[in-house]
């Protein structure tokens, strides 16, 4: 009977700090600008965004798609940039984000992670 | 020296009398922060975020020498209508738009943002952030007029008789003839419009009020204080009769009536018409047509010969 409850025990216990449903949402202190996860919003919300602070918007998302490119190919947006320039392909900071923008605002329904994704698709082509 | 008199001709005027010196220059102040807020809007969209940034230094410019136009000149009346178009454009150029080139462009600041799911994009922009950290730098500001021994500012003579100052601070040695009104009324005005923006904006901080219950309760107290405090003013104000007077007094009383009205609009009271003229244009015509009517009666309507500087000696 006691191995019953011990072994019921630990299942509850594992049933409870492994239940994603229980999870809180990431939160931003209050009072900060902008969004917990950039790459995680709609294109509508990141062009409402962008009306406001365009700068900063467009900076925080290319900053998100330069860990994504990084998680996938193992290399920095410097090493990047640098492959592409050898394939005569020129970026800049402008270049990059207005990719994203202009993405963003011809697909409002789309997530701004497929902006970020379609920008890899022309970056690491080469 | 020479005195010129003239005859105080008021008294005839069956209409420029309490209360409608106060009621008319009342309901300016509230259609000018209005409309203020249009006009911004409508200068950002008209010449595009970098020209009105560039626009506004030469702006900001051209109404500091308007301002010395006033200050040299003998008339009260024409001194505290340019002091106080002057204060109003120097605070939408080169504070307003000014901050909002650092929020927006130059700091890259990403805007607060609102609602149930963290979504929704704030009225609190990246500008208006940075005009609520200038607290402290208005409050450091606002030493000087509290241990001012010559300001006839209502609320610093209050604190000083009420904190007790006014024997360190001695006698005033300014009489009224010792003042210019434009240079009076071009401060009273920003720092007016600057004190009542911060405390709508620290009571609208998410770091400072939250966004529950304690926010609920200082927006509630925050209405009260403005209807009482705007309303006991308001009630001083019908009973001016100088037209100077009045439009001076006025200041004060409609900005911190409209504090009542941000958080209003804020809680979704009323529909915020003043940031969307193109959504508005009949609404704000007749507004901006009123405004233009009520400068024009006050213009043209009697004044006392001090507020024309025929009194004067020179």
């Amino acid at each position: 009977m006691k191995i019953f409850i011990k072994t019921f025990a630990i299942a509850a216990s594992l049933l409870l700090v492994g239940n994603p449903a229980s999870a809180e949402k990431l939160k931003l202190p209050l009072g900060m600008g902008g969004v917990p996860d950039i790459g995680a919003i709609s294109c509508e919300v990141f062009n409402n965004m962008m009306v406001v602070g365009p700068l900063g918007t467009k900076r925080s998302l290319l900053t998100w798609g330069e860990g994504y490119f990084y998680a996938k190919t193992g290399k920095t947006i410097d090493e990047i940039l640098e492959a592409a320039q050898a394939a005569d392909q020129s970026w800049d900071f402008d270049r990059l984000t207005a990719h994203l923008v202009n993405f963003c605002a011809a697909d409002p329904d789309a997530q701004t992670s497929a902006a970020v994704v379609d920008l890899g698709e022309h970056l690491l082509q080469q | 020296m020479t005195a010129v008199t003239t005859t105080d001709n008021t008294g005839k005027s069956k209409l420029w009398k309490p209360p409608i010196v106060g009621v008319v220059t009342f309901v300016l102040m509230f259609f000018v922060i209005g409309l203020g807020h249009t006009f911004m809007v409508l200068v950002e969209h008209t010449l595009g975020r970098e020209n009105t940034y560039m626009a506004s230094f030469f702006i900001g410019a051209g109404a500091i020498v308007l301002l010395w136009q006033g200050i040299k000149s003998r008339n009260e009346n024409l001194q505290t209508w340019i002091g106080f178009l002057a204060a109003l454009l120097v605070w939408m150029t080169w504070i307003e738009f000014f901050f909002m080139f650092y929020g927006r462009s130059n700091w890259g600041m990403l805007p607060r943002m609102d609602g149930a799911d963290g979504l929704q994009v704030s009225g609190t922009y990246p500008e208006y952030m940075i005009l609520g950290a200038t607290v402290g730098l208005l409050l450091m500001q606002l030493c000087f007029y509290t241990f001012d021994k010559d300001t006839r500012c209502n609320m610093f003579l209050w604190f000083q008789r009420r904190l007790g100052l006014q024997k360190g601070l001695g006698i005033s040695t300014k009489t009224s003839r010792d003042r210019n009104y434009a240079i009076i009324t071009f401060m009273e005005t920003i720092y007016v419009t600057w004190f009542c923006y911060v405390w709508n904006l620290l009571c609208f901080d998410p770091r400072l009020v939250g966004n529950g219950d304690l926010f609920f309760a200082v927006n509630m107290a925050t209405v009260f204080v403005s209807f009482v405090w705007s309303g006991y003013c308001f009630a001083r104000l019908i009973k001016f009769k100088r037209i100077s007077t009045a439009l001076r007094y006025a200041i004060p009383v409609g900005n911190i009536f409209w504090v009542s009205f941000e958080v209003s609009t804020k809680w979704k009271l009323f529909t915020d018409i003043w940031v969307d003229p193109w959504s508005y244009k009949l609404e704000l015509s007749i507004v901006l047509g009123a405004l233009m009517l009520l400068v024009f009666l006050l213009v043209i309507a009697p004044k006392k010969p001090s507020e024309l500087g025929k009194t004067r000696t020179g």
